[in-house]
């Protein structure tokens, strides 16, 4: 037994007298992290400690499953907010380290503010916002060595600015996304600069938007089943003509990439009365998951069996080397009858030649696209004459407000975490894309 | 007492023994195929079916009126309503959460920019962390309810009979004296109730008037539920954001109504519960539950208030 352990177990037993006396850091045993190497990308230093997360008893089991990590994922709905702002209040002694923040985004970038005018955390300071490297490259900032880079998928060029930016500053420990999509940072260079930094972190906004596009799925689902594009039709025609409508209920949705947004859908699907097959890289994650009727790994093959028993397929993956073109027309050949296909991830994952004839002869009943490989969706584009598909401009994640609290999920939630020298959320892995 | 197509128990075996016969005459139309079931059969043990006919004097023959019928199903084609309560709430409530989506998401701009060949964001609301207030608390309601807590919406409920009542998905239930209070509240507002002389024109002017500016309105009862004239106004002068109808007081709706053409209205022709199946899961509710409690002398499930009207 460690010393920190049996120092635990005295606190413990004590009670509040010695707790009070002895800073809160040292209650929690220093489990060496999971023997999982994946783990590796978010073990900032040797002291790392685990903290222990409250689950309820019926997850508690599987919560400590090395293989199953959502308590490294942050959910909007369901996770806990403040906790690591809580301690950070109650015991500022506990910091390990400064957080020197520089932030790589679009001048006037509102959603912002949290960081740029907001109020840090104990111990984290802004040291400049900036459009490109050009904007940080002063000896003022270079000698105070920052150690956190914020990126915005609103600083133009981003992915050739990345690079540079870890070059010229070679103290940058944790780069925290402020979107949950990485692609936009996808360059030759990066995984050479980031093989000769394994310690680096990269983290982003996973979680975030998830409800909102769930309601968006469940939405398009609705727009087909109830034939919204007919009832518009009737409408503009001043036709009243009662058609058969089909129910949801009973109905099997296929989500491709059960990510946190799959999942999300999937709750709600779910309580619509729906069956729910998904396909993820790792479907051992999701082998208890009670949503989930079934799920599937990847490959051709996989994709398919979704394809051949969905009637309504959610595309929700990242786009990543393995995923661009994923959804082809062998893919599509295989799809069940009367299909509808609603694509919220990325356009590239899908191939959209083959999709366009899916749609033209009638393989498909409709579809509902949020993202598109061009966007701007180019006005030529076939998609917009379309009665059958729903074309909506990358916008339906898009609240007032959803850009401004993913910065403060950085600001309130991974920055405590960093300084108190705990995991961070949301941990990505560049080579893998997402 | 109450049938619903979703949670209710089918009844595996009706134990007990039959202590009377069923001798059922069917007022519906003879080619109906939803009724097949009945028509073709088979029939629980103790019933039979005597004659089928769509009129009256379809029945009026010595031999039918001898064996003393003792039990009626009336099917007319579009009857719909009490006579099979529970039955489609589902599908009803899925309306309901789409009807909401459609408003929230945009959805008319949405068609107007794809006309346009447009690409332009705008932002969206969420359902979650809105209100919804439900106008009759009955089976669609809360059926309704059920989903729009799954989205995590607040619910807000409105029952002729509000005392002792606690549903766990209902946040608070008014009365019929808290109508304003829920017009005021919602951001969503499902229309629910049967048509009775209660209700027959409750949804007024006045009660209008108390809706934010950003409400929505959707009727799944009955159109006369709803002054017409006074909801067309509202929606013209932009007095609530708009409104999903799948009744209207006068069906098929007149070409002259202004509910054609206003953009903020999304229009069906009474017909968000019509599922391929829902006719002939009526019938087979009538057949597979309520004919062997009858013989059985249970008591029989959705029982109707004549006096009520529902």
């Amino acid at each position: 037994m460690t010393i920190s352990t049996s120092a635990f177990i005295a606190i413990a037993r004590t009670g509040r007298s010695i707790a009070k006396t002895v800073s809160p850091r040292a209650t929690f045993p220093s489990i060496s992290l999971l023997s999982h190497h994946d783990d590796d990308l978010y073990r900032l230093s040797s002291n790392t400690v685990f903290r222990a997360y409250t689950v309820s008893p019926r997850l508690a089991k599987k919560a400590w499953d090395p293989s199953l990590d959502q308590y490294k994922y942050w959910n909007r709905e369901d996770s806990k907010k403040g906790e690591a702002s809580y301690v950070l209040d109650m015991s500022p002694e506990s910091i390990q380290k400064e957080a020197r923040i520089l932030c790589l985004a679009a001048e006037n970038d509102d959603a912002n503010n949290p960081l740029t005018k907001g109020v840090l955390p104990f111990g984290a300071k802004l040291l400049k916002s900036g459009v490109a490297p050009d904007d940080f490259d002063h000896a003022s900032i270079k000698e105070q060595r920052p150690n956190v880079l914020f990126v915005s998928p609103s600083c133009p060029h981003a992915r050739h600015q990345l690079p540079k930016m870890l070059r010229l500053f070679p103290s940058i420990d944790w780069i925290h996304v402020r979107s949950a999509g990485i692609d936009f940072l996808e360059s030759e260079e990066l995984p050479v600069v980031l093989t000769a930094r394994p310690n680096l972190v990269v983290t982003n906004a996973k979680g975030q938007f998830s409800s909102s596009l769930a309601e968006y799925v469940m939405m398009a689902c609705a727009y087909f089943a109830k034939d919204i594009p007919r009832l518009l039709r009737q409408k503009g025609a001043k036709v009243w003509h009662d058609f058969d409508i089909t129910e949801l209920r009973g109905k099997t949705m296929g989500i491709v990439g059960y990510g946190d947004i799959g999942r999300a859908a999937a709750k709600l699907a779910s309580v619509y009365g729906m069956r729910v097959v998904a396909l993820r890289r790792n479907p051992a994650k999701s082998e208890f998951d009670p949503i989930c009727d079934e799920v599937y790994g990847t490959g051709k093959d996989a994709l398919q069996k979704l394809m051949s028993v969905s009637d309504y397929v959610v595309c929700s993956a990242p786009s990543t080397v393995e995923t661009r073109g994923m959804v082809n027309a062998d893919a599509f050949k295989a799809s069940k009858a009367d299909q509808v296909f609603i694509n919220l991830g990325r356009g590239p994952v899908v191939d959209e030649n083959a999709l366009l004839e899916s749609l033209k002869n009638k393989t498909l009943r409709g579809a509902a696209l949020d993202v598109f490989a061009t966007e701007p969706l180019p006005p030529d584009h076939e998609f917009w004459d379309m009665d059958n598909v729903l074309i909506s401009p990358h916008n339906m994640d898009k609240t007032a407000t959803f850009m401004h609290e993913a910065t403060e999920f950085f600001v309130n939630e991974n920055l405590p975490r960093f300084v108190l020298g705990d995991a961070l959320l949301n941990p990505v892995d560049p080579s893998l894309g997402y | 007492m109450y049938w619903n197509r979703e949670t209710s128990k089918p009844s595996a075996s009706h134990e007990g023994e039959i202590i009377r016969e069923a001798r059922i005459i069917a007022l519906s139309d003879p080619n109906d195929v939803y009724n097949e079931p009945l028509y073709y059969g088979p029939l629980p043990d103790g019933s039979k079916l005597l004659a089928v006919g769509s009129s009256a004097e379809n029945f009026d023959k010595e031999e039918i009126i001898s064996q003393k019928p003792n039990v009626m199903f009336v099917s007319h084609p579009n009857s719909r309503g009490p006579l099979a309560k529970g039955m489609f709430s589902s599908t009803l409530a899925e309306y309901c959460m789409m009807a909401c989506s459609y408003f929230a998401k945009d959805l008319p701009r949405l068609m107007k920019q794809k006309n346009n060949i447009q690409w332009q964001q705008y932002p969206v609301l969420e359902l979650r962390g809105s209100t919804l207030g439900v106008v009759g608390y009955g089976d669609i309601g809360r059926a309704s309810a059920k989903l729009a807590k799954a989205y995590g919406m607040r619910v807000l409920g409105l029952k002729r009979n509000a005392s002792s009542f606690s549903d766990p998905y209902c946040d608070h239930l008014y009365g019929i004296d808290g109508l304003h209070s829920l017009m005021a509240e919602s951001d969503y507002i499902l229309i629910s109730t049967p048509l009775t002389e209660q209700t027959r024109g409750m949804i007024s002017a006045d009660v209008l008037s108390h809706c934010k500016q950003s409400a929505v309105i959707i009727n799944v009862g009955r159109g006369p539920i709803i002054d017409e004239n006074a909801l067309i106004e509202v929606l013209k002068e932009g007095k609530i954001k708009g409104a999903g109808l799948d009744v209207m007081t006068i069906e098929p709706l007149p070409e002259s109504s202004p509910l054609w053409t206003l953009d903020n209205v999304l229009l069906s022709p009474h017909n968000m519960d019509m599922t391929l199946t829902f006719m002939r899961e009526s019938t087979e509710f009538f057949i597979n539950e309520n004919l062997p409690r009858f013989v059985k002398g249970k008591q029989l499930l959705n029982p109707v208030d004549k006096a009520a009207g529902y």
